[in-house]
């Protein structure tokens, strides 16, 4: 059976209406005024409706486009590069710039397909004593270097 | 003359050492990441932008600004010599850059970009000094209506010149202006969709989301793709055109400054635009046009003239009107806000150095960009064949030092997380990030005003169409709409995008 429905369309129209739905939800405490004196929700969830019905219409006409399928996924270096930032805001209160800038590089690293073990290793010595010469030593940014 | 003493006052900003350092800095690492191939010129002043914060608000911009030519500059190197380019706005350079590069004339291809991007820099900015003022005056006399309606125009643009689908950029707007207004309510001081977090009270951090969406979700996407990366061997001693060509090559630069400074200051323009625009109207109209996408050089000088008159030309409205036309404007925008700068026309009535310093230093920064970048090109080359699988880590480390120092809270990390997801998941269903981060700017200050208009008005909503400023305004999103649904445009902007 061929796919009648475009999926990147569907799968868009559905994050607009969640959005839509999740802003009218958080704004329901708002007052909405009147349009000469308005409250504080009432341009917030005018905007969500119209969002929401926006997502709607997308959405209806994403279900009879034609078939298009959602685009091949590259889940490695995704998931690496954004894992590597989570690392980072984890580690940095608990263990400092330097471990964490390590951390990070280590990680990332591995985003590439063509990653070498031992290169990485020495990039992340590099990049994390870089990092804190030219932030906390150069710069004079607030961050602690190390855990203690 | 009110403007030869203008740039008096401006150059005596800009001049001082400490600004020429940092105008010069900003050229040099614009310039040094702008050349990475696939990191766009918005990706570079994403990832740059905290550094900047610290530094007296004049120091700021005028960096900032040097960081922006770099990156476009930097955006032509790549295009050339490795035939990725670095942004819409330098696809059109590889067409006859790479061509000459192959021909072993890569010298005088970078060399023409850097001259032809000079004239057009010196041209423009005659152009942003001269037409700033009138604009000033007209824009002071504007109500909430009016820039209500402004604000309007603008959005429309950046959806009618966004490269991906027009009705998912509508809806990127949309949700942009959504997204803007989360935060404490001015009017009233209630907190609104914040979630009852305390760290959401000042609304969505700008930092966290532009380098979310521009810097590491582009890396992530870009990883994916295979790199053909063939870099090609640059003969630096003979790296000098001839007379003969550069004067073959004035009429195009001087067409492509013209073309690109117009096609600046339209809503939603810029230098991509520009540079297309440019490339097509030579073709037509060089007598060398069968040399055309087989290394001609007037076919990198025009382009190049094009964008880089059109990138400074944008700052127009930005400048008069305090509304960004693009997304790269918008970025201007927040590090203007976060340095307690609301742009607009008192910018230039009550900081008149800040306004035209920050007008000189844009001249300076294109002065800085030939006289350093070309006896630099070596080192640009050396930065190409280093690895790409080393140089993203180092990206990723400096995007989350930068949004950690921007705001020093651990929470504006995981924002730039959440906001590196969700634009892979725009990029993956074909919505570009561009409206949404110039909606996302705008909320704050359309909801303002249009809550002031209405009230004004005691919730008339005619009060929009009633004035004449506003209503020509609005009519003027309204044909840009109609225009974009009209059939045979529609065809020729998906053709223009093709190319």
């Amino acid at each position: 059976m061929k796919l009648r429905i475009n999926i990147p369309d569907l799968a868009f129209a559905v994050f607009l209406v969640a959005l839509g739905a999740l802003a009218l939800a958080l704004a329901s405490t708002l007052s909405v005024g009147t349009a000469a004196a308005m409250g504080p929700g009432y341009v917030p969830r005018g905007l969500a409706v119209i969002i929401m019905i926006y997502g709607v219409a997308l959405g209806a006409r994403a279900m009879v486009a034609g078939g298009v399928s959602f685009p091949s996924m590259e889940w490695r270096p995704l998931f690496l590069i954004l894992g590597s930032v989570a690392v980072f805001a984890i580690l940095l209160p608990v263990a400092g710039l330097a471990i964490t800038s390590f951390a990070l590089v280590i990680c990332a690293g591995f985003a590439a397909y063509d990653v070498r073990v031992r290169e990485n290793a020495i990039a992340a010595v590099t990049l994390a004593a870089f990092a804190v010469v030219l932030f906390v030593v150069a710069l004079g940014l607030p961050i602690p270097v190390w855990p203690w | 003359m009110d403007l030869i003493a203008n740039l008096a006052t401006g150059f005596a900003v800009s001049m001082t050492p400490a600004n020429l350092g940092f105008c010069f800095l900003g050229a040099l690492i614009g310039t040094l990441v702008g050349v990475l191939p696939g990191i766009a010129p918005i990706t570079t002043i994403a990832i740059l932008l905290p550094f900047t914060f610290s530094l007296p608000p004049s120091s700021s911009l005028i960096m900032l600004a040097g960081i922006f030519y770099g990156a476009q500059y930097g955006g032509s190197t790549t295009a050339i010599l490795v035939n990725v380019p670095g942004e819409s706005s330098s696809i059109v350079t590889c067409l006859d850059g790479h061509q000459m590069a192959k021909q072993g004339r890569a010298g005088q291809a970078l060399a023409i970009a850097a001259i032809a991007s000079f004239v057009a820099g010196t041209i423009a900015t005659i152009v942003i000094a001269t037409a700033s003022a009138p604009l000033t005056w007209l824009a002071l006399k504007f109500n909430a209506a009016e820039y209500f309606s402004l604000m309007v125009l603008g959005l429309t643009g950046s959806v009618v010149l966004a490269h991906g689908a027009p009705d998912k950029a509508i809806a990127m707007v949309l949700v942009g202006l959504l997204l803007g207004l989360v935060g404490i309510d001015v009017n009233s001081g209630a907190p609104r969709m914040t979630m009852d977090l305390a760290d959401l009270g000042d609304g969505i951090g700008f930092v966290p989301i532009a380098i979310g969406m521009f810097g590491i979700a582009e890396l992530a996407v870009t990883l994916g793709k295979v790199q053909d990366r063939s870099l090609l061997a640059v003969k630096l001693k003979d790296m000098w055109p001839s007379w003969a060509e550069i004067r073959q090559c004035i009429p195009a630069m001087l067409r492509g400054t013209a073309l690109g400074s117009i096609l600046g200051v339209l809503p939603g323009g810029g230098a991509a635009l520009s540079s297309f625009a440019a490339y097509g109207l030579e073709k037509k109209v060089s007598r060398n046009s069968a040399q055309f996408g087989r290394g001609a050089i007037e076919g990198v000088a025009a382009p190049e003239a094009a964008n880089n008159a059109g990138a400074q030309t944008s700052f127009i409205p930005l400048l008069t009107l305090g509304i960004p036309g693009n997304a790269i404007m918008a970025l201007m925008v927040g590090a203007m806000m976060i340095q307690g700068i609301q742009p607009g026309p008192q910018v230039i009535v009550n900081q008149p150095d800040l306004f035209w310093g920050v007008i000189t230093s844009m001249w300076l920064g294109n002065v800085m960009l030939v006289v350093l970048n070309l006896p630099m090109i070596g080192l640009w080359v050396a930065l190409l064949r280093v690895p790409f699988r080393l140089m993203f880590p180092a990206i990723v480390l400096f995007c989350c030092i930068g949004t950690y120092s921007a705001g020093n809270t651990v929470f504006d990390i995981w924002v730039m997380l959440l906001f590196s997801a969700l634009g892979v998941f725009f990029y993956k269903v074909g919505a570009e990030p561009a409206p949404f981060v110039l909606g996302f700017v705008l909320g704050p200050m359309m909801e303002e005003n249009f809550r002031r208009a209405m009230y004004i008005s005691r919730g008339d909503p005619l009060v929009f169409v009633e004035r004449p400023i506003s209503a020509l305004l609005l009519l003027m999103a309204v044909v840009l709409l109609v225009i974009l649904v009209l059939p045979s445009i529609r065809a020729k902007r998906e053709e223009v995008f093709q190319e």
